[in-house]
């Protein structure tokens, strides 16, 4: 088949009126319409991997508006399907956590349409090389967003969809005028043509379309300077929401910066002064997140805001893999941490849900001894916590590892990398402690809450199977490094 | 060849219809058996008339457009006389044609549909619909500054009795209020246009533009072209000369709102584009582009800065409007052919926006709800207006995939091509300013408790031309090709006048 990823992406709009048509009767049966089309979205994705391993890319190209200079172009390599995969696979989760999850209160029926208009922008992002559309669908993954977090979200919820809404908008429209400028110089669009186009572009121009285009994606990245709307957005979201919102949303932001700020304008400005300086305002702000977020989720108490601010920490990571830009291990380590973290954050993020479900209670003071009344519970957020943190054995320590790995042969050329990623080994540690506060005032200690309600069948198995990838992409890396590798190559 | 009487037989249907609608309805009124289906056909008749007639006029136009791309047409063949009326085929005037007998259908269902046809005497409504929309369409074809002038004049003086239609006191206030300012505006142009006419000895627009081009001294042109560009900007509602449109179209009929912001509205911008980019064509002839940029970046923010401050929805989208004419003199003043794309583009979805807005929120008016507070808590209560205006608000707020997107798009990069990125970075924060503004609206709708004295059912009748606008922007948003195949000669076309 020819229009493998056209198809892809736009699949789930299918699936819209059957919700509409099934979810007045019951929104189960919503649910598992959705989470079919998800499924098969995911396999027709997966069909394209023998193409990508092989050619080590594959691409589509559609009519669509000719004036405007660039066909409707359509890709996927190793990085794109890499993280496209990861998407679905959690997209697929949180529906499959939402059943039993969003159960009481409003009509899930809207809530399911939405989520599978959130899936085309999703899936969109990664897939796409003409930058229009890449905006559609950096928009796309806006508003359905807003109206989830909004309507089926925890106390203020709308004030901090309100917020995200408000943030992200503002970065996107910096993002566009940086759209704009590229069409201007170039008339043209497409990501891989711009590039060679972007050569012979005032120097001067280019730098601002850079900042312009960093700007844009680093808030929706949440980055230090921009990340208000984080802590909020994630905390009062429905936990399914939030574990996409930390595990795709945000890192939308860092993949957009490594194909389009890093990929596209970067190489063409030709001051090597500009570029390292560029890249090293890029290397600060990802160690102050590193630490803000780290910190903060320390002196955290309400779970699911922990949860968040570790996010922000996170992301500050991959700003620093980031910045390490041009070398490959940096690049590998970004990418795979991309990966990794979505398993890892989207898991927690359900643990988080499914303990304040069953509880009800958000404060981690008050729990503790969770572990003997929910054993199974107690594993996953184990796998997941440690995963965050870092530790040996579970997914993000290796992408971490490669990225300092990577600082430090870039500090062998630029002394300024050895200081960050000092910097940011140091963070490391206040990783582990937030993680470990958490996980033992929830889990460990003495049991302070008498009536915890077990965890259903159906909130385990996405946990379950979150827990089995990132212990998968733990030990055993190998395959998804090479894919990753390969695409660098290209 | 074509013939003054073709270029002209959409008007002239819309006025013969427009005099024929009183008694036509009265009669039906007296013995037609099904009278609101007989008076609708009345109504929508005129639509598919000139819709005919500019069909045959667009086929006609377009198999000769290689030779002739501004085709002139004169009242009695010939020369053009330094007095003889003359009207001017070209891309632009056809692709505006079809805008505004689309958005006008689209409002006139609506008003059918909304305006109660027993106790309001509907009739003279339409009459003067029709008979603006005819006159709009008139100017939008005439090929010299008089008779733009005078049928100009003719729509702003019909639009003066669709403000005032409905008799309420603030319409009476803010009717008079417009009067005025047009009334100045016209004294304006006309002082400009005797100075042209002195400077020239001609009105038509190619013979003015041909003899300015070698014009040595430009003194008596710039006072020229302030009056005139003053005269015509207080009629697009430019500020500083906005203040009358919020007062009048809020105080106006739902349905006489969203016919003038999408009919009235969209063709003031066209004739300022014409007057402006194809006759006093930069740099050529007068230099003026400096000036309107400071204009526009001047509208756009007091426009959104105002919107914010409003409380009243209906006050709030009037803004919005004020703001769009800023939007659209970012592509006036970049005078690329981008920019013309985006402005055309902007005309034909702005139009279609802000009349969904207007109607929209005229539906929920009708049932007493005015303020924002009024409006919490609609979403849950009245879900299928509420989505079609979240729907218009997203839109002007440019969120992709819906039209409103693709049209400041265009708009803002014409101004970076046009080399005034700091026009870009002002609309585009504008734009920052005009989603939050508006998405404050979406949260009253959404996520407040409704107020206990929310009663009545929706109006669904009223929603056909709703959805209608709404599916068209959205598939306009998604394939714009749609309307740009229209847009693209004409964009061409200027290439022709700025070498």
């Amino acid at each position: 088949m020819t229009e493998v990823l056209l198809f892809s992406m736009i699949l789930p709009i299918f699936s819209i009126p059957a919700i509409y048509l099934v979810g007045r009767r019951s929104s189960r049966k919503a649910a598992e319409i959705i989470l079919s089309f998800t499924i098969l979205d995911l396999l027709l994705l997966s069909s394209t991997l023998p193409e990508v391993l092989s050619r080590g890319k594959y691409s589509e190209a559609y009519y669509w508006v000719p004036m405007l200079g660039s066909p409707l172009t359509l890709f996927i390599d190793g990085i794109s399907f890499s993280i496209a995969t990861m998407t679905l696979i959690l997209i697929a989760s949180s529906i499959t956590f939402s059943i039993k999850y969003m159960e009481e209160g409003r009509s899930l029926t809207e809530y399911y349409a939405l989520l599978a208009l959130l899936t085309v922008g999703l899936v969109g992002v990664f897939i796409t090389s003409n930058l229009m559309i890449f905006y559609f669908c950096w928009e796309f993954m806006l508003i359905p967003t807003y109206f989830i977090i909004g309507g089926w979200g925890y106390r203020e919820s709308y004030r901090a969809a309100f917020k995200f809404f408000i943030f992200t908008h503002a970065g996107a429209v910096a993002v566009l005028l940086g759209i704009g400028a590229i069409y201007m110089v170039t008339g043209n669009l497409d990501m891989f043509q711009v590039k060679d186009l972007l050569a012979t572009a005032p120097q001067e121009l280019l730098k601002w379309i850079f900042v312009a285009f960093t700007l844009g994606f680093a808030v929706k990245m949440a980055i230090v300077p921009f990340h208000m709307w984080l802590p909020d957005a994630h905390a009062e979201a429905p936990a399914p929401m939030s574990a996409l919102l930390s595990g795709v949303i945000i890192e939308a932001g860092a993949y957009a910066i490594f194909r389009i700020s890093l990929g596209v304008v970067l190489p063409s400005i030709a001051s090597t002064l500009t570029t390292s300086q560029l890249l090293h305002a890029l290397s600060i702000l990802g160690v102050i997140s590193a630490f803000y977020g780290a910190l903060t989720a320390l002196a955290e108490n309400d779970i699911k805001r922990i949860v968040a601010y570790s996010s922000i920490s996170h992301m500050g990571y991959v700003l620093f893999g980031l910045s390490l830009f041009p070398c490959t291990e940096g690049m590998i380590g970004v990418i795979l941490h991309l990966v990794n973290h979505a398993a890892s954050k989207g898991l927690l993020f359900l643990n988080a849900g499914a303990v304040m479900k069953k509880t009800g209670v958000r404060d981690i003071d008050k729990m503790g001894g969770l572990a003997s009344k929910m054993p199974l519970m107690a594993v996953s957020t184990a796998i997941s916590s440690f995963s965050i943190a870092g530790i040996p054995a579970f997914a993000c320590f290796i992408s971490e590892f490669i990225m300092f790995m990577g600082g430090f042969q870039n500090g062998s050329t630029d002394n300024f990398y050895y200081a960050t990623t000092a910097f940011m080994i140091v963070a490391t540690v206040f990783s582990l402690a937030y993680i470990l506060r958490f996980y033992w005032k929830s889990f460990l200690g003495a049991s302070k809450i008498e009536k915890v309600e077990k965890v259903p069948l159906l909130m385990e198995v996405p946990m379950v199977i979150l827990s089995t990838i990132i212990i998968i992409l733990g030990v055993w890396p190998g395959p998804l490094i090479e894919l990753i590798s390969s695409a660098l190559k290209v | 060849m074509i013939g003054i009487l073709e270029v002209l037989t959409p008007s002239i249907v819309l006025i013969v219809f427009s005099i024929l609608t009183v008694p036509v309805v009265n009669q039906i009124r007296k013995h037609g058996s099904p009278r609101r289906f007989m008076s609708l056909a009345w109504f929508l008749a005129p639509f598919f008339v000139s819709a005919i007639g500019i069909f045959r006029l667009c086929s006609d136009y377009y198999a000769q457009a290689e030779r002739q791309p501004f085709l002139q047409v004169f009242f009695v063949g010939g020369e053009p006389d330094s007095f003889s009326s003359s009207f001017l085929v070209d891309s632009i005037s056809t692709y505006m044609a079809i805008v505004y007998l689309f958005v006008g259908l689209a409002s006139c269902i609506y008003a059918v549909l909304q305006v109660k046809v027993e106790s309001e005497l509907p009739e003279r409504f339409f009459a003067l619909l029709f008979i603006v929309l005819g006159s709009t369409t008139a100017a939008t074809f005439s090929g010299d500054l008089l008779t733009l002038f005078i049928f100009w004049e003719a729509s702003a003086a019909g639009s003066c009795f669709l403000i005032i239609y409905g008799k309420r006191p603030e319409a009476i206030e803010a009717c008079l209020k417009y009067l005025i300012m047009i009334i100045i505006a016209s004294g304006f142009i006309v002082y400009g246009l005797s100075l042209i006419y002195g400077l020239v000895g001609s009105l038509n627009f190619w013979t003015v533009r041909e003899a300015l081009v070698s014009l040595e001294d430009k003194r008596l042109l710039v006072v020229a072209f302030v009056f005139v560009a003053c005269g015509y900007a207080i009629e697009t509602a430019v500020v500083p000369f906005h203040m009358w449109l919020p007062d009048a179209y809020s105080a106006a009929l739902p349905s006489s709102a969203a016919f003038l912001s999408s009919i009235v509205d969209q063709a003031s911008y066209y004739v300022f584009m014409r007057v402006l980019v194809y006759i006093l064509t930069p740099p050529k002839i007068l230099d003026w582009t400096f000036a309107l940029a400071t204009f526009s970046a001047l509208t756009m923010s007091v426009g959104n800065l105002f919107a914010l401050a409003q409380s009243n929805v209906k006050r709030m989208i009037c803004y919005v409007c004020v703001a769009d004419i800023g939007y659209n003199l970012i592509a006036i003043t970049s005078v690329k052919p981008l920019g013309l794309m985006g402005n055309l583009f902007f005309f034909f979805v702005g139009g279609m926006t802000t009349a969904l807005a207007f109607m929209t929120v005229g539906i929920l008016n009708d049932m007493g709800l005015e303020t924002l507070e009024d409006f919490s808590g609609i979403g849950r209560k009245y879900p299928a207006t509420s989505l079609a205006l979240v729907v218009a608000v997203l839109s002007f707020s440019g969120i992709p995939p819906l039209a409103g997107f693709m049209a400041k798009y265009m708009v803002f990069t014409a101004a970076i091509e046009a080399n005034m990125a700091w026009l870009a970075l002002v609309g585009v924060l504008n734009s920052v300013l005009q989603s939050a503004y508006l998405i404050r609206l979406v949260h009253y709708m959404y996520s407040k408790p409704p107020s206990p004295g929310i009663r009545g059912k929706e109006n669904r009748g009223a929603l056909l031309p709703v959805y209608a606008l709404v599916a068209s922007i959205i598939v306009l948003g998604i394939y714009p090709s749609l309307a740009l195949k229209i847009i693209y000669p004409a964009a061409k076309q200027l290439e022709l006048l700025i070498p």
